[in-house]
């Protein structure tokens, strides 16, 4: 099972201190984040992508790329790429180049975005969202699996004998993820394909990402990629350790008030009985953690939120290192409890690599047979 | 079939003239369905206890603790009678809170009874203005007799003077009959049941 941190990239005041970083700061901290994940034991570390304040991340693969040069073991990955607004052909050339510079380190997950003015930014229409992540979806995987694409569709200008470069590495196709909080079409879309399916999970209630997981594994099987339990999925986690309890929750009680998303609403209590939140001992999110598989099922990949709503780098720094002692007993607790025939990490380059070469040698095995 | 009736009622104090309202709508509901012969509950639900619940769901996106039930029973209604004070010449933010945090379509095509409470019968006409199309917006099927109850009818002994008695008991027979006329099978929608097929999708 993979563990690892997801990142917003918001750019926010530290409501303890009135300190907001600036985006050169946030920027170079979120690689030191980047780092400090590898060096705890995690294995993933995605970035979402967002064009407008308070938000940096908008160029994903530049700065996934500059975190590869500088790890060995990590998969960057991203939280989400939005399918709606970036253009196909730019995805599958920024995302391949990445895919050669990080040696297959890496893989990534679509999203629709929500915030309605980024769209006509990009020439798009927010009410078209579910059909633009449907259509760009379908060209993205063309082009990397086909080396002169004719095309032609609503939202793009038509195709003819283009081809992406650089060619995916090793002919291989980066593994895809899609993640949606409430768009059943998404779950779909992922099941179709036999993809990897992210439930966002945080900031919701777990009956919401259950029922989605739910239908992607339901379809995962109807469209005969495996049975429903050996699909794919990837779950989010928000989590704040302390030693002690009280620590954890007098220490985070600030930044949860404050954070853009939900503060000023739910007490922190509220907010942790109602979604994943946990707030508290390394303990008390090992066993918050393991309890998710009795909703979505045995699961491949849990990804933390650990770096918003303000905390500053010193303090996201040490959650990392308690997250490591976390993982550390989580992979032992979640393989004790999975049966044998659910895998236990989503595909890698190297799994689909073998893959690709298992089933281009029986091929070969069966026309040598036909001679 | 056993039909229900949900009452959804904005009012601020306990025993308010607003809640006084919504029980004797409730009442005369019910009885009215049952002149009819057809059986009916009443479930009122105010939003005072709900009002944290409420903002929660604006900021947070999702709904909690007893509102999830409150949400439920009004989506899963048979009718509604919704009744609000006059506040500002509108309805009162708690009452429009209430049915901007509802789900899209969960009042399409269902009897919805309109009443509001206020200090003077100057405001009557706020059901008509500023209620009505907020209802006509939700597609709900509203009830053509709207009540407004003024202090000045509410009478001397606390009882209701006879004019406003008259327009319940007219409101309440003419939900009484757009619920009695309802098909018997309701449609409930579920919308991951109804997700299209992929290829469906792909090929839109």
């Amino acid at each position: 099972m993979q563990f690892g941190i997801f990142t917003v990239g918001d750019v926010t005041e530290d409501p303890t201190t009135g300190t907001t970083p600036t985006e050169h700061e946030r920027i170079k901290n979120t690689v030191a984040i980047a780092k400090k994940a590898e060096e705890v034991g995690l294995d993933v570390f995605a970035t979402g992508q967002h064009h407008n304040p308070p938000f940096v991340p908008s160029a994903p693969t530049t700065t996934l790329a500059y975190i590869a040069a500088q790890t060995s073991r990590l998969i960057l990955s991203t939280s989400t790429t939005l399918i709606t607004t970036t253009d196909p052909v730019r995805i599958a050339e920024d995302y391949a180049t990445l895919q050669h510079l990080s040696d297959g380190r890496m893989d990534l997950m679509m999203g629709r975005g929500n915030m309605g003015p980024v769209y006509p930014w990009f020439g798009k229409d927010i009410r078209e969202g579910i059909p633009l992540a449907i259509e760009n979806y379908a060209l993205l995987r063309r082009l990397w699996r086909e080396e002169n694409v004719d095309w032609q569709g609503r939202f793009r200008t038509p195709l003819q004998g283009f081809t992406s470069t650089p060619r995916p590495l090793d002919g291989v196709p980066p593994f895809v993820w899609h993640g949606s909080i409430r768009s059943p079409e998404i779950a779909e879309q992922a099941a179709y394909y036999g993809d990897g399916f992210f439930g966002n999970h945080i900031f919701w209630p777990a009956s919401h990402t259950e029922q989605m997981v739910g239908l992607y594994r339901e379809r995962f099987e109807h469209y005969g990629h495996g049975a429903a339990d050996q699909a794919i999925v990837g779950l989010g986690g928000q989590v704040y350790l302390a030693r002690n309890s009280q620590d954890a929750v007098r220490e985070f009680r600030p930044y949860f008030d404050n954070a853009p998303v939900y503060g000023h609403g739910p007490s922190l209590e509220e907010f942790m009985s109602q979604t994943p939140l946990t707030v508290g001992t390394p303990a008390q999110v090992v066993e918050r953690t393991l309890g998710f598989r009795e909703y979505v099922g045995d699961y491949q990949r849990q990804l933390f939120l650990v770096d918003h709503a303000g905390l500053p780098l010193a303090t996201v720094l040490k959650q990392l290192d308690m997250l490591g002692e976390v993982v550390a007993e989580l992979r032992p607790a979640f393989e004790a409890l999975r049966p044998s025939h659910v895998p236990s990490d989503p595909p890698t380059h190297a799994t689909q690599l073998a893959n690709q070469t298992a089933s281009q040698s029986s091929a070969a095995e069966t026309t040598g047979g036909q001679q | 079939m056993t039909r229900s009736i949900v009452v959804v009622t904005a009012g601020l104090s306990e025993q308010s003239s607003t809640s006084m309202l919504a029980d004797r709508l409730a009442t005369e509901s019910v009885a009215a369905l049952a002149k009819r012969d057809v059986e009916a509950t009443a479930e009122i639900i105010e939003l005072r206890p709900l009002a944290h619940d409420l903002t929660n769901n604006l900021l947070t996106g999702f709904a909690a603790g007893p509102l999830v039930a409150a949400l439920r029973s009004v989506r899963e209604a048979d009718g509604v009678i919704a009744v609000t004070p006059v506040f500002s010449a509108s309805y009162s933010g708690l009452f429009k809170t209430f049915f901007d945090v509802l789900e899209v379509g969960a009042l399409d095509g269902k009897p919805v009874l309109m009443a509001a409470t206020a200090g003077t019968s100057r405001h009557s006409l706020m059901l008509e203005h500023t209620m009505r199309p907020l209802f006509s917006y939700l597609r709900a099927v509203i009830v053509p007799t709207a009540v407004l109850a003024a202090s000045e009818d509410w009478g001397s002994a606390g009882g209701v003077s006879g004019e406003l008695s008259t327009r319940i008991a007219r409101a309440a027979g003419q939900l009484g009959d757009l619920v009695a006329g309802l098909p018997n099978q309701q449609v409930k929608r579920d919308r991951f049941a109804d997700v299209p097929d992929f290829e469906t999708l792909l090929n839109a």
